[in-house]
């Protein structure tokens, strides 16, 4: 009994602890920099789970450390251990409920409502004041088209893609992966990953498909300002792999007007 | 089966003196690039012949590399060992019995196992200097080491292809199972002894043909040889599918016969409800590389005709995603395949560690049989990036499942702890190391079984740090273990206790040092694959480094260690640790023939509540 009962003292403690050093963590924002709400959901799911699991983490290793020390061997000599059981029913009972239950209670939160929050993000297309953003991979490089704005190549001066977006929008981003400059060439397309690491969320991009992204963003921010925003390329896609990103700027809506009026005149002069 | 062991015995006191001839290495070396020089020639000469064709071709170089692999295995010793009675003739192979049996052809599953033993601990050291290579180079954010990204990719693939081919599906399966599961469950030999020797020389094929792969060119695609880039790669992916194709024919081999020996070569009395857990994880794991090996060596067929033919089977015209499908059908299982021996040696080594009875055996039993049937239900939580919403639940809530049945190892583990007279030496300390880390890996996979917490961490180095918590935390801690636990039984000698543990200690260290550092780099946006990436990432990159190097040198050191005491630790007795399981019930180490008479199992390798043995003997072969 007394065994049990200072392990449980333990557990809570090392669980409290923990809890406490995972809370700190959340403060200090698990995803480092977010700029959807997208990102802020997933930062939350991975809270939750981290929140819940810590204690059961903190069960096992409460336990392992806990017999490396009170029953360890304390002589060279060999012989049985003077507790001899095969099993505890009411220990295995209470441990199979309890992962049950878990594991059914992580399903339906986070993992089933967070994906149904994302398939209502996606129900906003109907809001129709979606800004559309094609984004075409070629291997190595990203290609922005703005169709509402008639925006064939998003660049800046030295002809390097950018991508910029206005803040509290909801962007569609419509993903294809082929090389605009070889479509003759059906063998060209590859797999790439569409990625901005503070949008907390990717996918990937498959020749022959069109594939579609929501993000709602949630703040003016640039690459300049934090590195993690910026397109990257995650799916391995050859020797140009790591070279595959992109700026992003997050700007006000007035700010966004004005790249879209500095891409036209670009676009006519260069035609 | 002893017939043939006596056959084998019977062959060297007869021909002891009859023929001199190259070392049947070399031979098989020789015999190889023969077949390759000629079947080469024949098909990019004569059969396929176009003009201003280069002497090797992809499809010559297929057709050749297959001769190759033919001729190794003859001239290694299958020639006389395998086909020469197989078709009727006499078994005129001789086996020294000294270290040269290592080195040719053998049916005797010690010898082996041994072999197995090695060839993984190869592949294990050279994919680790390539990881060296990767650590080196990501210690700066620009190309230094490598001059080109193309190297550095084809060092990745290389790094994990060996890894998982060669030493995660290999050590504790063909290396430890080989040796001594047919001990533990008291047998003279394996089912199939001589399918059993030449599949033991397919991995060092399989490991020299993927290491060679960038004399054909450079491939990118990392250990997955993902369609459609593999299409376009040069040639160095023919190279990629045919060892791979190897290694996985090798582990074929070797499922087949462990589960035809677990099956029927068990000593009378040991009843399936008798038999020990380590046996048992050979079993399902047996059974899951049966199911899934074949299917991805069907894939890997598919890509190899793409890349001869050509077929666009995964190009644009074809079905790209088919490929990635196709893969991750075996790739979840495989980690399974990894982690199951794991499990199993826990379980194995807790009760004769802390001398007490094993804590819930069945559960255990059930744990193991239910992580190889849900394993092949998850496989598309690999892919939550290239799916429709709609298909990610069912595969989150299967991948979320099977941590119930991977949880009751743990139940299994610490309720054999509690209470018990645990001797904290090496190989205890490499198994809680092992539940720790694993936990890590575990913890991390719930967070990626999340589809919104995936589709942020997917491709980053967040990836990297799980799979690493898993296989190296789950999986190399547990071969470590086996190997100390084991040393005695190989060589009649004990490691020493504080080199062991300062061993221990020291990977502990290195491994958490740069794998728990993984997973805040992923979420800081490191991603997959690549040898340049934005600078802000480079203090952590190169700090990583340094606890890799001390990882490297870690992993080596504990190598040195065993080989050492291997030959010069001090001698022990046969049963060292006092455990009832039966391959401790023989001389250590065993003699050509482990048991004589065989012996007959009364009781429960794992009760330990008194010091009575398990088995009875002699056990006498004519009454039965
Ligand atoms: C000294 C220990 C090790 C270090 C420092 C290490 C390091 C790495 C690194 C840096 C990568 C590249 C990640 C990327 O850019 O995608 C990698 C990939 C990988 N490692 Fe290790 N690793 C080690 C041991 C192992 C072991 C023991 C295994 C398995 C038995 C393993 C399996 C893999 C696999 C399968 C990959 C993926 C390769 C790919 O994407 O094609 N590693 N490792
Ligand atoms: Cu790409
Ligand atoms: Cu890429």
């Amino acid at each position: 009994m007394g065994d049990i009962l200072a392990f449980t003292i333990s557990w809570i403690v090392v669980s409290v602890l923990g809890e406490m050093g995972v809370h700190a963590l959340f403060q200090k924002g698990l995803y480092y920099y977010t700029a959807t709400t997208q990102a802020v959901d997933g930062e939350a799911a991975f809270a939750f789970i981290l929140t819940i699991l810590t204690p059961v983490f903190a069960f096992i290793v409460v336990m392992i450390i806990y017999s490396m020390i009170r029953f360890r061997a304390r002589d060279q000599e060999i012989r049985p251990s003077r507790k001899q059981f095969y099993n505890n029913k009411a220990f295995v009972s209470i441990w199979i409920t309890i992962s049950i239950v878990l594991n059914l209670m992580f399903f339906v939160h986070p993992t089933a409502s967070a994906v149904e929050q994302m398939f209502n993000s996606e129900r906003a297309r109907y809001n129709s004041h979606d800004l559309i953003v094609n984004v075409t991979a070629r291997q190595w490089q990203w290609f922005f088209n703005y169709p509402q704005y008639n925006i064939a190549q998003a660049q800046d001066s030295n002809g390097n893609s950018i991508l910029y977006l206005p803040a509290n929008r909801t962007v569609k981003f419509v993903l294809r992966s082929y090389d605009p400059m070889h479509t003759y060439d059906p063998y060209i397309g590859v797999v790439h990953g569409f990625w901005i690491p503070a949008f907390g969320l990717k996918q990937d991009v498959i020749p022959g498909e069109t594939r579609y992204l929501y993000v709602h963003t949630t703040k003016i921010t640039s690459f300049e300002v934090n590195p993690m925003v910026r397109v990257q390329c995650t799916e391995v896609c050859g020797p140009g792999h790591p070279f595959m990103e992109a700026p992003v700027h997050i700007v006000s809506s007035s700010d966004f007007l004005k790249f879209v009026k500095q891409q036209q005149q670009l676009q006519a002069q260069q035609s | 089966m002893s017939s043939v062991v006596s056959d084998m015995q019977g062959a060297r006191s007869a021909h002891m003196k009859v023929k001199r001839m190259l070392p049947p290495v070399v031979r098989g070396l020789l015999w190889a690039l023969i077949g390759f020089l000629i079947v080469n020639t024949l098909v990019s000469e004569v059969f396929d012949r176009m003009p201003y064709h280069p002497y090797v071709t992809r499809p010559s170089v297929t057709l050749g590399w297959v001769a190759a692999v033919i001729g190794w295995l003859l001239g290694v010793g299958a020639w006389e060992g395998f086909m020469k009675p197989y078709f009727g003739g006499t078994a005129d192979w001789v086996v020294p019995n000294d270290w040269r049996k290592y080195f040719m052809y053998s049916i005797d599953h010690k010898v082996i196992g041994m072999q197995y033993i090695f060839s993984s601990l190869g592949g294990f050291l050279i994919a680790g200097f390539a990881a060296m290579l990767m650590r080196l180079e990501l210690m700066k954010d620009h190309m230094w080491i490598f001059n080109n990204p193309g190297a550095y990719l084809s060092t990745v693939g290389i790094h994990g292809t060996v890894m998982m081919f060669s030493v995660g599906t290999v050590a504790l399966i063909g290396g430890f199972g080989n040796y001594i599961v047919p001990l533990m469950i008291g047998a003279n030999s394996t089912a199939y002894p001589r399918m059993s020797g030449i599949s033991q020389w397919l991995v060092p094929a399989g490991i020299a043909t993927v290491v060679l792969s960038p004399i054909l060119g450079q491939w990118t695609t990392g250990w997955r040889g993902y369609e459609p880039l593999a299409g376009q790669d040069p040639a160095g992916i023919v190279f990629y599918y045919l060892g791979v194709f190897a290694l996985t024919t090798s582990s074929l081999m070797v499922s087949i016969n462990l589960t035809a020996t677990i099956l029927f070569k068990r000593a009378p009395g040991l009843t399936w409800n008798r038999i020990p857990m380590y046996a048992w994880g050979m079993l399902t794991v047996s059974l899951l590389n049966l199911i899934w090996l074949p299917e991805i060596q069907m894939t890997f067929l598919m890509g190899l005709l793409s890349a001869i033919i050509p077929l666009p089977y995964f190009s644009q015209l074809g079905s790209p995603l088919t490929y990635m499908e196709m893969f991750w059908l075996f790739g979840h299982p495989e980690v399974y395949i990894i982690v199951v021996p794991a499990f199993a040696l826990w379980q194995e080594l807790l009760p004769v560690m802390g001398q007490k009875s094993l804590f819930a055996r069945q559960w255990g039993i059930i744990g193991l049989v239910f992580v190889m049937i849900l394993s092949g239900l998850v496989w598309a939580h690999h892919m939550f990036t290239n799916m429709r919403n709609s298909q990610m639940l069912p595969f989150s809530f299967f991948t979320e499942m099977i941590s119930i049945p991977t949880g009751f190892s743990f139940l299994v583990a610490i309720g054999t702890m509690w209470k018990s007279n645990l001797r904290l030496n090496t190989p205890t300390l490499f198994i809680l190391m092992s539940l720790f880390n694993f936990l890590i890996g575990g913890v991390t996979g719930v967070l990626l079984a999340d589809p919104v917490v995936n589709l942020q961490a997917h491709d980053t180095f967040f990836v990297i740090a799980h799979f690493h918590y898993t296989i190296i935390g789950g999986m190399v801690f547990s071969w470590f273990a086996a190997f100390y636990y084991w040393l005695p039984k190989f060589s009649g000698r004990m490691y020493n206790e504080f080199w062991g543990k300062i061993g221990a200690i020291w990977v502990f260290i290195g491994f958490n040092g740069v794998f728990f550092q993984l997973f805040l780099l992923g979420l800081k946006g490191m991603n997959r694959w690549v040898p340049v990436y934005p600078s802000y990432l480079q203090p952590m990159n190169f700090e990583i480094s340094l606890f890799g190097f001390l990882l490297g040198l870690g992993f080596v050191f504990n190598f040195l260690h065993i080989a050492w005491m291997w030959h010069k630790g001090p001698v022990v007795g046969n049963n060292p640790w006092h455990s009832k399981t039966l391959e401790w019930q023989t001389s250590s180490p065993p003699a050509n023939t482990n048991f004589d008479p065989i012996p007959q199992v009364i009781g429960s390798f794992y009760d330990y509540s008194d010091s009575k043995l398990a088995v009875a003997t002699p056990y006498s072969d004519k009454k039965s």
